[in-house]
C-alpha cells in the first residue's frame, strides 16, 4: 500500500470482513442457544458441548485443507477448464491457485504485512462453515456421539461445503459455466447441501426414542424451553445479517474488471462480481424474513417454533437471488419457501420416519432448494457472473441464469454433495459401532453422570458447617 | 526466533524492496511445514484421546441402566 486512497481501500475491506465475522460468531450462539431450548432438560449439557466443539475441529481442519480444496476444486476438476489456468485440473498456481492462497504453509495463512484481506476472508468462509455443521447438529440431537458428530461436522464443514463453494461460488466455478448457477446468499451453497447431508445422517441414525408409536404415528417431542428457543433464532436472524454482507465484495470498480475501456464504476458487487448494494439486499433479507414470519405463522396456526424458524427458511428460500430480486419479490419467495418447507418436513416424516428435531432438513434443505429452483425461474437470463461479459479464453461464455440449470444446480447441492455423502459416513460410523449413544444412556440421558455428580457436590457444600 | 529485530530497519528494506513487500513478521518464519504437522498430530491425537474418553463414559452409563426418570432425582437447582 502505497497511496493513502490504496490503503483507505484495503484496510475499509480488511475491517469490513471482520465486522461480518463477528456478526457471524452470533450464528453459532444462537444455534446453541436453540439447540438447547429443543433438547430436553437430561440432554442439555451433552448438546451444547456438541455443538460447541464444532468450532475447533471445523477451524482446525479448515486451516488445513478446507480452504485449500475451495481454491483448488473450481474446475471439478476435469469438469470445466479454468479461466485462469486454462486447464481442467486442480487449479493450484497462477497467482489465484489455492498452493498460493492457502496452502497452510503459505506466508498468506499467517500474518504478513504483504497481504490484509486474506485472513479475514478465510475468517468469513470459515464461519460459513460453522453454520453448515451446526445445521447437521440441530437436527441429530438426543442421540449421536460427541465422536460421530465431529467427524461428519469436518466432513460437512471442511470438505462437501468447501466443494460446493468452489463449484457453485468461487468467480471460476464449473456451476457458474456449464449450468449458469447463481447463488448470491447460500440457498444452496451452505443451506441446501447442509439440510441434504442432514437427512443421509438422519435416515442412517434412525429417530430418538418414543418419537414413533408401536403404529408408526410420529410424536411431538417439543422445544422445552421456547424463551431460549427463541432468543437463538433472533441470533441467528442477526448473524445472518453479517453473513450477507460477508457474501459481497464491499467496493469495486467493474470498469477495469469487465475490460470497459475508460470505464469508472465502483460499487459493492456479489461474491460472482456482479453489482448490487449493500442497500438492496438489506431491504430484501428484511422482506424476505417478513415473508417467511407471515407464511409461517399462518400454515403453523401460530406454533411459535415453526414460526420463527419460518422467518429463517423465508430469508434462505430467497437468498440465490436477493442481489437483485425486488424487496416483494423476496418476501412471495420466502413465502412459497416455507409452505414448501412445512409441508415437505411432515410428509418425510410420516412417510419416512425421519426424526429431524429440529426441522433444520425443512427450513435448509427444502427451503434452500426451493429457493435454487426459484431464482432460476424468476433470474432467468440474467449473467451469472461477473465473467459472463465477454468470451472466455477458448471463445466460450459463462452460461446464463437459466431454470434447468438451477434444478440440476439445486440437485447437486442437496443430494451429490448433500445427502448421498451424509449417508455414507453416516453408515461408516454406524458399522464400526460409533455412531449412536446405547439406548440405555438415550433414556437415562447423557447430561445423567454430570447432573449426579452435581448433586453429590451439593450435597458435599449444604452438609459442611465450616 | 524473532523474525524482527527492528522495525525501522525492517520497513525501510521491505520498502526498498520490489513490490514494497513487508513480508511474515510471525516468530520463526520459514518453520510453516513443522508448525503444520504438529497441528496435525494435536488434532488427530484429540480425536483419539477424546473417543476413548467418550467411549469409557458412555459404557459405564449404559452398565449402570438408570430409569429413564431417574435423573430427575439429580436436578440440583430446583
Amino acid at each position: 500500500m502505497t497511496s493513502q486512497i490504496d490503503a483507505l481501500q484495503t484496510i475499509f475491506t480488511e475491517f469490513y470482513y471482520w465486522i461480518t465475522v463477528v456478526l457471524m460468531f452470533l450464528i453459532h450462539v444462537g444455534f446453541c442457544m436453540y439447540e438447547v431450548g429443543a433438547s430436553r432438560y437430561k440432554h442439555h449439557q451433552h448438546t451444547l458441548m456438541k455443538n460447541t466443539m464444532l468450532i475447533p475441529l471445523v477451524t482446525v481442519t479448515w486451516f488445513l485443507f478446507g480452504w485449500w480444496i475451495y481454491w483448488a476444486f473450481p474446475t471439478g476438476p476435469g469438469l470445466a477448464p479454468s479461466i485462469m489456468t486454462e486447464s481442467t485440473g486442480l487449479v493450484l498456481g497462477g497467482g489465484f491457485g489455492a498452493n498460493d492462497l492457502a496452502n497452510p504453509t503459505n506466508e498468506f495463512m499467517a500474518i504478513t504485512l504483504n497481504d490484509h484481506v486474506m485472513g479475514v476472508f478465510w475468517a468469513a468462509f470459515l464461519l460459513f462453515s460453522w453454520t453448515a455443521a451446526s445445521i447437521v447438529s440441530g437436527a441429530v440431537i438426543e442421540r449421536i456421539t460427541t465422536f460421530a458428530f465431529g467427524i461428519l461436522a469436518i466432513a460437512i464443514g471442511s470438505v462437501f461445503w468447501s466443494i460446493d463453494a468452489a463449484w457453485g461460488w468461487h468467480f471460476d466455478g464449473w456451476m457458474l459455466k456449464i449450468l449458469g448457477y447463481h447463488d448470491a446468499y447460500a440457498s444452496g451453497v451452505i443451506h441446501a447441501v447442509a439440510g441434504g447431508f442432514a437427512l443421509g445422517v438422519l435416515a442412517v441414525l434412525g429417530p430418538r426414542i418414543g418419537k414413533f408409536s408401536s403404529s408408526g404415528e410420529p410424536r411431538n417431542i417439543g422445544p422445552r424451553n421456547p424463551w431460549l428457543v427463541t432468543v437463538g433464532l433472533f441470533l441467528i436472524y442477526t448473524g445472518f445479517w453479517g453473513f450477507y454482507a460477508a457474501c459481497n465484495v464491499p467496493i469495486y470498480d467493474l470498469g477495469p474488471e469487465y475490460g470497459m475501456e475508460g470505464v469508472t464504476f465502483f460499487t459493492a458487487t456479489n461474491i460472482y462480481y456482479t453489482p448490487t448494494t449493500l442497500s438492496g439486499i438489506t431491504m430484501n433479507f428484511l422482506m424476505s424474513l417478513s415473508g417467511g414470519l407471515l407464511a409461517g405463522y399462518v400454515i403453523s396456526k401460530g406454533d411459535p417454533f415453526w414460526t420463527y424458524s419460518s422467518g429463517l427458511a423465508g430469508i434462505i428460500c430467497a437468498s440465490a437471488g436477493n442481489d437483485l430480486y425486488h424487496p416483494i419479490q423476496s418476501l412471495i419467495i420466502g413465502m412459497i419457501g416455507v409452505v414448501i418447507a412445512y409441508k415437505l418436513h411432515y410428509w418425510v416424516e410420516r412417510k419416512f420416519k425421519i426424526d429431524d428435531a429440529v426441522g433444520a432438513v425443512a427450513v435448509h434443505g427444502y427451503a434452500g432448494f426451493a429457493g435454487l429452483v426459484i431464482c432460476g425461474f424468476v433470474l432467468n437470463g440474467y449473467p451469472s457472473s461477473g465473467y459472463s461479459v465477454g468470451a472466455m479464453w477458448d471463445g466460450s461464455t459463462y452460461a446464463a441464469i437459466n431454470p434447468l440449470g438451477m434444478f440440476i444446480g439445486a440437485l447437486i447441492m442437496f443430494f451429490v454433495l448433500g445427502m448421498i455423502p451424509g449417508w455414507i459416513i453416516a453408515k461408516v460410523l454406524n458399522g464400526m459401532g460409533k455412531l449412536r449413544i446405547p439406548r440405555e444412556v438415550e433414556l437415562a440421558g447423557l447430561d445423567y453422570q454430570i447432573m449426579e455428580e452435581a448433586k453429590e457436590d451439593e450435597k458435599a457444600v449444604a452438609s459442611s458447617s465450616s | 526466533m524473532a523474525t524482527v529485530n527492528n522495525w525501522i530497519d525492517h520497513l525501510t528494506a521491505a520498502s526498498k524492496a520490489e513490490g514494497g513487500a513487508a513480508g511474515p513478521i510471525f516468530p520463526g518464519a520459514g518453520s510453516e511445514g513443522i508448525l503444520v504437522i504438529i497441528l496435525v498430530i494435536i488434532w488427530i491425537g484429540w480425536t483419539v484421546i477424546s473417543s476413548r474418553q467418550e467411549s469409557d463414559k458412555l459404557e459405564k452409563l449404559a452398565r449402570r441402566k438408570p430409569s429413564s426418570n431417574a435423573w430427575k432425582s439429580n436436578i440440583t437447582d430446583g
